[in-house]
Parts: structure tokens; C-alpha cells; sequence
């Protein structure tokens, strides 16, 4: 009785069948006969406690950002590879089979360390961006910018001060770029209440 | 962190693509750091350059391996879940299998057969996994027992 309950669809006509004679119950309707006490009517339920402010945030679309880098940058070095390829084979005359596997290999090399390449900055540019939402507890375009200024220095932190100052400046830069095409094609002014990216 | 739920079919791809590449680039930076940080000469300055160059040279390279095998993995279930039409832990254990054959293809036909072996029991294993949890913490989920009164005594 504990368990097979959890299958059947919800009645209770036969909940207590040894206490008394159930056939002489026959309840209006299914849903009529239901214990009040399940219904927690006390207290409101919504979904986020503090109402409509809360949106998606970085981290429910970090992932598909993240992956959608990667396939951009497979796509992109594997065309870019093949085209490479097509060029290195003819150049040294390689042709059937020979020229088959090192087109692949063309192919998959460049095409993975480009997708490594965006990948790896969509990695850091996702994790900033989170972190800063996180430590300042809301979510505008000031994010979006920090993030990809600290994406770009510490992408190019280990090369000397000047080009991890260099990085962190197109990092800006892109970012500026992308604030000023989002809020160009919303219609208003720099909105720094706008959530998400 | 919010509730986080899984993307509906065609775009899990991108989504397992994305958690994949980011779960091997940090997990492959940590392991690389420690391996980095023993494999090279003595001196703690130049530990620590050997274990930031091994993670420049190798984390992205693993993290490219973790996305390729979640994208493949997820391709193959998308396409296992619009053929066979439903979603259960066959279509997990199946993709694994053919990802690791697939990724294999170029290694000749022992080594697919060995990867899709290796695949499909880890997915075997992961989904095996899961179900025991599911089980196990099933009676924590079940609802209060109903009501023994009779419900004619409410009215």
C-alpha cells in the first residue's frame, strides 16, 4: 500500500479499504474529495521569492556560449584548414590517398586550435563575467566590459606587461563594441539595467 | 547558482559542447598545474614556469578533446532520442559507444572497437550511476501517506 499508490492516479476511494465498505462511497467528482490540508493556501508560491526581478543570468548561458565558440571556431579553422590544405597538397604534388590524409590533417589541426583558441577565451570571458555578477550582485553592461577587459589581459598575461596591457585594451574594446551594437539595435541609451551578456 | 536544467534537443549539442569544453579546461589546467609543477627542474620559480606552460601548451588541447566528445555524445543522443523516440539510459550508453568509435575512426578498426568499449561502459557505468542515486533518494521525494479517514466524515 506505501508504494503502489505512488502509480496509480490520485484517488482516494480505496485509501482505507479494510475500515470501511467503500462501495457505498461515491464522491461527486475525483477532485472534490481531496483533504484541504494539502492545500498550502497560507502562503504565496512564486518561483523566485523576490518577484519578476530575477532573470537569467551568466551562468544559464555561459555553457552555450561557450559552445557555440567552440563550433565557430572549428568551423572557421577547419574551412581555413582545407583551404591550406588544398594549397600545401598542390604544392608538393601529393595526390590520392596520400593527399586524402593530409588534407584531414590540415583540417583537423587548424580547425582545433582555432576552436581551442575561442573556446578557451569564451572559458575565461564566462568565468569573469560570472565572478563579477557574483561579487557585485547585479548584472549590466559594466560587467560586460570588465569581463572582457580581464579576458584579454589574461590571455595575453604571460607575454610582458605591454601586450598583457594591449590584450586587456582590445578586450575593451570588443566588449565597448558589442555594448554600443546591443544598445544601438535595442533603440535607447546605454541601459546599465539590462541583464545578461 | 539557479536551478540549472538541460537545454531541449538540438541545442543540448551546443550546451554539452560548451559544459564539456569548459570542464576540460579547468580540470585539465589543475591537472596540468600539478603536472607542470613535477615534472619540472628544481626551484619553486621555475616550478611554477613549468606548471604555467603546461597549462598554456596542454589545458586547451584537452579542453578541444572534452568538447568534441560531449558535441559528438550529444549529436548522436539527439539523434537516437528523434529516431527511437523516447529518452532513456540506452540512448546514452548507445551514443557513448559509437562517440568513442567515431573518434577512434582514424586508429583502425581494433582501436574503435577498444574506444567504443571503453565508451559505452562509462556511459553504462555514469547512467547506472545515476539511476541507483535516483532510487535511493526516492523515498525522501514520496508524498505523505494519504489520508486514512474517510473523506465523507469532511463534508
Amino acid at each position: 500500500m506505501s508504494a503502489d499508490y505512488l502509480s496509480q492516479p490520485l484517488s482516494f476511494a480505496d485509501a482505507a479499504p479494510s475500515s470501511r465498505n467503500t462501495q457505498t462511497v461515491t464522491p461527486l467528482s475525483p477532485y472534490l474529495n481531496y483533504d484541504p490540508r494539502y492545500l498550502q493556501a497560507a502562503q504565496p508560491e512564486f518561483i523566485f521569492p523576490e518577484g519578476a526581478a530575477k532573470q537569467r543570468g551568466r551562468f544559464e548561458l555561459a555553457f552555450s556560449q561557450i559552445g557555440s565558440s567552440v563550433m565557430i571556431g572549428a568551423a572557421i579553422g577547419g574551412t581555413a584548414g582545407f583551404y591550406n590544405g588544398v594549397r600545401a597538397t598542390a604544392l608538393a604534388q601529393q595526390t590520392g590517398k596520400l593527399r586524402r590524409t593530409q588534407l584531414l590533417n590540415h583540417i583537423m589541426k587548424q580547425g582545433s586550435s582555432t576552436a581551442n583558441t575561442l573556446g578557451t577565451l569564451a572559458v575565461m570571458y564566462s568565468g569573469f563575467g560570472v565572478l563579477l555578477q557574483w561579487v557585485r550582485g547585479e548584472e549590466d553592461e559594466i560587467n560586460t566590459l570588465l569581463a572582457g577587459t580581464a579576458t584579454g589581459m589574461l590571455y595575453k598575461s604571460t607575454v610582458g606587461l605591454r601586450r598583457c596591457a594591449m590584450g586587456g585594451g582590445v578586450g575593451l574594446g570588443i566588449a565597448t563594441l558589442y555594448c554600443l551594437y546591443t544598445t544601438a539595435t535595442s533603440g535607447s541609451k546605454i541601459n546599465f539595467n539590462k541583464p545578461y551578456m | 547558482m539557479e536551478e540549472y536544467a538541460r537545454e531541449p534537443c538540438p541545442y543540448r549539442i551546443v550546451d554539452d559542447c560548451g559544459g564539456a569544453f569548459a570542464m576540460g579546461c579547468i580540470g585539465g589546467g589543475v591537472f596540468q598545474a600539478i603536472k607542470g609543477y613535477r615534472n619540472a627542474p628544481s626551484g619553486i620559480s621555475r616550478r611554477l614556469l613549468g606548471s604555467l606552460t603546461a597549462i598554456k601548451q596542454r589545458s586547451p588541447i584537452i579542453a578541444g578533446n572534452f568538447a568534441v566528445w560531449g558535441g559528438m555524445f550529444s549529436t548522436i543522443d539527439c539523434t537516437l532520442v528523434h529516431f527511437r523516440k523516447k529518452e532513456d539510459p540506452w540512448n546514452s550508453i548507445i551514443s557513448g559507444a559509437a562517440t568513442g568509435g567515431i573518434l577512434a575512426a582514424r586508429n583502425g578498426v581494433p582501436a574503435m572497437a577498444g574506444s567504443a568499449i571503453i565508451g559505452g561502459v562509462l556511459l553504462a557505468l555514469i547512467e547506472g550511476v545515476g539511476i541507483l542515486f535516483t532510487r535511493l533518494s526516492a523515498d525522501q521525494f514520496r508524498n505523505p501517506s494519504p489520508p486514512t479517514e474517510d473523506p465523507q466524515s469532511l463534508m
